[in-house]
């Protein structure tokens, strides 16, 4: 029994996991339809703080990393597909690589970086100060000032970034195809243009409206658990990172198999 | 305005701190709940606001069952609350003035109302000064002296104090007295004080209520 109780325990750690995200989510959602107009304009304000750091502060980082991606990634490609005369592909490549998996992808995971080790340590730090339950008691609403404004502020933030993520990658493939091998600017974008559908639209918008959610409430879940020491700040950080990578992953993996499978 | 049956509460390291306490205290009323450090004062003051889960027993403020049940949010839109925290307690990325509006802002206070009840709270516990500051810029007795007036902009009809004189220098203890004091005689708040020493109290006219680690006894004024 002990033995069967051991395996047992990550499975019902897992679901127990889920649960509470589960909780977190739809307790967060109805929160915000309880809102009353007094309180918009204060959750309006957290909202656009958690959008200035995630989303402006992270600007010319996911920029230029996109930037340096898309040039790099049409090098590689650009390089094999002339060898076969497949030039035509070109939109193709940047469509399937950049924009339909490594845009919402790796600006998570900056995101991830950034912004959800901040939410947990900055969480968890309210926590151990009492500030979470002073802010309760003085009937302020938690979910409805702390975890609402930073779940819409990443959730626009990184709207944002795979936007912003995309254009630079698609500039910086660009600038390599002209300069390299002359490729005119009509010709890339309509090989690009051709290439997309309004299901890879759908996709990334889903995408982005998941990671959104993975990252805001990993981050509260572990954040908003720390209870006694600031020694279990660090130990968050690092759970909250590998969680969310995890589950950004994993929904990445499922979208595109819904979708394109 | 409070109503606790059967009350047991754990200490952090899992020892029994209190067991069968029932306690009862009408709107208007006062009680002092005084005792050693590490005897449940705290910790019964976190029960009664809803933040800390007892080990068994019911309570009830303003008829609202917090435990079992939802804990403060519970109370939510139910009994307005005032809590002054021992330390902590005040949003570290907000100025003092900022922290003590918040709560107005979130009830829907707005425009010359809320900057008139924001500014008399700061004047009443002298803290104009240091208004802008955040709470890590300024001493211990200006962060207490910030919760107590955090409480008096709310205007709560049930107000918590932990060891709200500890820490303060005399000008600022003598503040706090008489703002304490006029909270006993409003007949509209119900008033709980935790103290380690009831005598810094002698001159309320409240309920006591001695904690301490063996069993507990009641006084009444």
């Amino acid at each position: 029994m002990t033995y069967l109780a051991r395996l047992g325990a990550p499975v019902r750690g897992f679901l127990e996991f889920l649960g509470d995200q589960a909780f977190l989510v739809l307790h967060t959602l109805r929160q915000a339809l309880l809102l009353r107009m007094g309180q918009l304009a204060v959750v309006a304000g957290q909202t656009k703080l958690q959008i200035r750091f995630t989303g402006l502060d992270a600007l010319w980082l996911v920029s230029g990393t996109a930037l340096l991606l898309g040039a790099v990634t049409l090098i590689q490609a650009f390089s094999q597909l002339s060898g076969l005369g497949a030039e035509n592909y070109i939109g193709v490549l940047m469509v399937l690589i950049i924009l339909r998996e490594l845009g919402p992808l790796l600006t998570a995971v900056l995101v991830i970086g950034r912004s959800s080790t901040a939410i947990a340590t900055e969480l968890g730090a309210m926590q151990l100060n009492g500030e979470v339950d002073a802010l309760a008691v003085h009937g302020i609403n938690p979910y409805q000032y702390l975890l609402l404004p930073r779940w819409l502020g990443v959730m626009i933030s990184l709207f944002v970034l795979v936007v912003f993520f995309d254009t630079a990658a698609l500039a910086g493939g660009f600038l390599v195809a002209k300069l390299k091998y002359g490729v005119t600017f009509g010709f890339f974008m309509n090989s690009v243009r051709q290439s997309l559908s309004n299901r890879d639209f759908a996709a990334t918008l889903l995408k982005i409206l998941l990671f959104a959610g993975a990252i805001t409430f990993h981050a509260c879940h572990f954040g908003l658990r720390i209870r006694r020491s600031q020694t279990e700040i660090p130990q968050a950080v690092t759970k909250t990172v590998v969680s969310a990578l995890v589950a950004v992953f994993a929904l990445d993996g499922l979208i595109a198999a819904l979708f394109y499978f | 305005m409070i109503d606790v049956r059967d009350l047991a509460l754990d200490a952090l390291d899992g020892r029994r701190l209190m067991e069968g306490l029932d306690l009862v205290v009408a709107r208007g009323g006062n009680l002092l709940l005084h005792g050693p450090s590490g005897g449940g004062k705290s910790g019964l003051l976190r029960v009664l606001a809803g933040t800390e889960r007892p080990a068994r027993g019911q309570v009830r403020i303003g008829g609202q069952e917090v435990w079992p049940g939802g804990g403060i949010l519970a109370l939510a839109g139910h009994v307005r609350m005032g809590f002054a925290f021992p330390s902590g307690g005040l949003l570290s990325n907000l100025s003092l003035r900022e922290n003590i509006a918040l709560p107005l802002r979130f009830l829907g206070v707005s425009g010359t109302e809320l900057e008139r009840r924001t500014g008399e709270a700061l004047e009443r516990m002298n803290l104009q000064a240091v208004a802008g500051l955040r709470p890590h810029a300024v001493s211990v007795s200006a962060r207490k002296q910030a919760n107590l007036a955090r409480v008096l902009a709310l205007d709560p009809e049930l107000i918590l104090l932990d060891d709200p004189l500890e820490g303060l220098d005399a000008a600022d203890r003598t503040i706090a007295q008489g703002l304490i004091q006029a909270w006993a005689a409003d007949k509209s708040c119900t008033l709980i004080i935790a103290a380690e020493e009831g005598d810094a109290f002698s001159y309320l006219e409240a309920a006591r209520l001695q904690l301490s680690h063996a069993p507990m006894s009641v006084e009444l004024p």
